[in-house]
């Protein structure tokens, strides 16, 4: 069981400033795990992600990445093995999108230039790019920009992949390409964090799903039984609103 | 009656301008090299400035920003009356280029500061996402996008500092408006011609600059756009 923990959240709480953000969230994940962080805005999901690469700090509590505290392993060691795609995807807009995979791989793994080429080149095929890898981010569409953010993350064989919600910029009709990357992924065992509000994928890949509301983790479990059978009124009202949104999906 | 009226004229004043071209052609080159080495030295030390006035720590902001409000602040006549005069550097040219220069940086400081704060904060997260330390993510993702964008800003500075390389003539620069004075007491009714001379060799290399940054501009941008 112990070796196949991948990641402890212990009692965290975070702020910013005046404003308490995360209020004592504990959870972990085992390897091959899909969980998806699902709740109202500003119930700390993206907080959350952030937290666990360190992106942001966190006030109290404990985070440990394959039994090692974050806080005493190097911070760039543990960013390249938690890989992290953007709401915005943030590709670097002066390098094209097989630059994009190659940087981390030649600055962080120190690979020589042909070796980073031929994996990011890889890495793009198995995203659906290969055509596009000498493309710069503003001559991609969306859903190409975020599969090169998805591909640039992978190359880096991360431990564990955090989505901070990566479908949420997109046009509706390109939300179905990343979605269909996650899911491939998430059949090949990675382990994935998800933040996002596309309830259909929860269904199909979540292991768990974890519902966030002020800080709070107020309930956790399979797909089926949180959004058929939840225990906690404020899950069940949150997925009543959610419901009455976008339809039964 | 008219050709001893020309006689005390002996030169037209355009050809008088003419005459005395390669004068002017001197003061050009001196006026050049005064600007190329102070916008070089600028940039030697303004994009470091300007790196610092963006990221910095509190300790680096709080030496480097008030030396540069204090440059900026100070007239080019007295920067570079100090330089050659209180801190005695020689030859005067070498004073007049370092006077220029630093204030000069003064300037670009900020041309770079600006440039690295339009440049998107997702862009520096992505890059330390991957595992790139701050330093790199700095130097191959920030840097250079802010330099393309601070291509425009070096119209304004390149004409500043060539305008300004007149004022060495204070401590006896011969560049192109000194001559200009020059020329201008020994045929006193040529003024006009002397000026108009070099206000045109101003405005030609001003022009000239201007474009070529115009097509570095171009030349350096990013296919498509910034997304």
């Amino acid at each position: 069981m112990a070796e196949n923990r991948l990641l402890d959240v212990v009692d965290v709480h975070q702020s910013y400033g005046e404003e308490r953000v995360l209020e004592g969230i504990s959870f972990e994940m085992d390897r091959q795990d899909v969980k998806v962080l699902v709740g109202p805005s500003g119930s700390g999901k993206s907080t959350m992600l952030r937290c666990i690469n360190r992106l942001t700090d966190i006030d109290e509590g404990e985070i440990a990445l394959d039994g090692e505290s974050i806080y005493d392993m190097n911070q760039n060691d543990l960013r390249r093995q938690v890989g992290m795609v953007f709401q915005d995807f943030n590709l670097f807009a002066h390098l094209t999108a097989l630059e994009n995979v190659t940087l981390g791989l030649k600055r962080v793994r120190d690979m020589s230039e042909p070796d980073a080429v031929e994996k990011a080149a890889r890495q793009l095929e198995s995203v659906g790019l290969r055509e596009q890898a000498n493309s710069y981010p503003a001559e991609l569409s969306g859903g190409q920009k975020q599969r090169v953010g998805i591909a640039r993350a992978l190359a880096m064989d991360p431990k564990l992949m955090l989505f901070d919600e990566p479908t949420s910029a997109l046009d509706p009709e390109l939300i179905g390409e990343v979605l269909e990357v996650m899911r491939d992924l998430a059949e090949e065992g990675m382990t994935m964090l998800v933040v996002t509000h596309e309830m259909g994928f929860a269904r199909q890949a979540a292991t768990d799903v974890l519902f966030l509301e002020d800080g709070e983790l107020v309930e956790q479990g399979p797909p089926d039984q949180l959004f058929e059978a939840p225990e906690q009124d404020r899950t069940r009202d949150f997925l009543g609103r959610l419901t009455s949104l976008h339809g039964d999906q | 009656m008219d050709s001893v009226f020309l006689s005390a004229q002996p030169l037209g004043d355009w050809e008088f301008v003419w005459q005395q071209r390669q004068f002017f052609v001197e003061g050009t080159r001196i006026a050049v090299e005064l600007t190329f080495y102070s916008i070089v030295l600028g940039f030697i030390l303004g994009l470091p400035a300007g790196v610092v006035e963006a990221y910095g720590g509190p300790y680096s902001k709080g030496v480097v920003r008030p030396v540069g409000v204090a440059i900026r602040g100070t007239p080019i006549l007295v920067i570079i009356a100090i330089t050659y005069f209180a801190f005695g550097v020689s030859p005067a040219f070498l004073a007049a280029t370092l006077a220029l220069g630093v204030r000069s940086a003064a300037y670009q400081s900020q041309i770079f500061r600006g440039a690295i704060e339009s440049v998107e904060g997702g862009q520096m997260e992505a890059a330390r996402a991957v595992g790139l330390s701050k330093l790199d993510a700095i130097r191959h993702v920030v840097l250079p996008q802010a330099l393309r964008r601070s291509v425009p800003g070096f119209q304004n500075e390149f004409t500043i500092v060539l305008k300004d390389t007149s004022i060495a003539y204070a401590i006896g620069v011969a560049e192109l408006l000194k001559r200009s004075y020059d020329l201008f007491s020994l045929q006193t009714s040529a003024a006009l011609e002397v000026f108009l001379a070099a206000s045109l060799i101003y405005f030609v290399l001003t022009f000239s600059v201007n474009r070529g940054i115009e097509v570095l501009n171009d030349r350096v941008a990013i296919p498509g756009g910034n997304y």
